[in-house]
């Protein structure tokens, strides 16, 4: 479990890089195991290659979004609800991960 | 004996060590980072992840890192563009070998300093 300090987490990638990748690949493997492989995969690397962690405070985090990550994703055939779903969930566990890692859950 | 005439080149070099000193875990875990394209007169680099990262969980994570640290920490660098090999899909097949383009590899066999720290 890592010292979290959230001056540091402003500088996230280069005081906490292997703590976000930890977070990142927990919940990769969660969703999986658990979803469509093929969107999971698709969601991890065309949509989340383009977001951000933020701490919020109160131990809570926060993962931003590009804009119109349905638009972003090929290869992939799947329904825009079933997507939008799916990464909801994604978001949530990366999340939920990221509290874990540093020590908040 | 570096630098000389050769900016577009010693610049390259810089992005490739930058990697590697960084993210020795891309090569670590059977991934490769190449420079696609570097525009001196933008600032502006492409850096593919190829071989095991096209598919990894963490490759996400570790292309915003990159992208974030690099126009921090090489001032020539105005904006990074890095992706997998998932966006096409018909590329990246074979490409495991971990290298860097730019990468000058002394025949004296010391492949300079190894890769650190597993994450």
């Amino acid at each position: 479990m890592a010292d979290f300090d959230p001056e540091k987490f402003e500088d996230k990638y280069a005081n906490y890089f292997p703590e976000l990748q930890q977070a990142y690949k927990n919940a990769f493997n969660r969703m999986n195991d658990q979803y469509d492989s093929q969107l999971v995969h698709a969601i991890d690397q065309q949509v989340l290659n383009e977001s951000e962690p933020f701490y919020e405070g109160d131990g809570e985090f926060r993962v931003e979004l590009p804009e119109d990550p349905y638009d972003r994703v090929t290869g992939v055939l799947v329904e825009e609800d079933r997507f939008e779903e799916v990464l909801e969930i994604h978001v949530e566990e990366i999340e939920r991960e990221l509290q874990r890692v540093f020590g908040f859950a | 004996m570096s630098t000389e005439t050769q900016d577009g080149d010693d610049l390259e070099d810089r992005v490739a060590n930058f990697l590697r000193r960084n993210f020795p875990q891309i090569q670590m875990h059977g991934g490769s980072a190449a420079i696609q394209d570097l525009d001196r007169e933008t600032g502006e680099v492409s850096i593919a992840l190829g071989g095991a990262c096209s598919g990894c969980g963490i490759s996400p994570m570790t292309i915003q890192a990159i992208k974030s640290r690099m126009v921090k920490e090489i001032p020539e660098i105005e904006k990074v563009n890095a992706t997998t090999g998932m966006d096409g899909g018909d590329d990246m097949g074979g490409g495991m070998s971990p290298s860097f383009p730019g990468e000058t590899v002394d025949d004296d066999g010391s492949a300079d300093e190894g890769p650190e720290a597993p994450f």
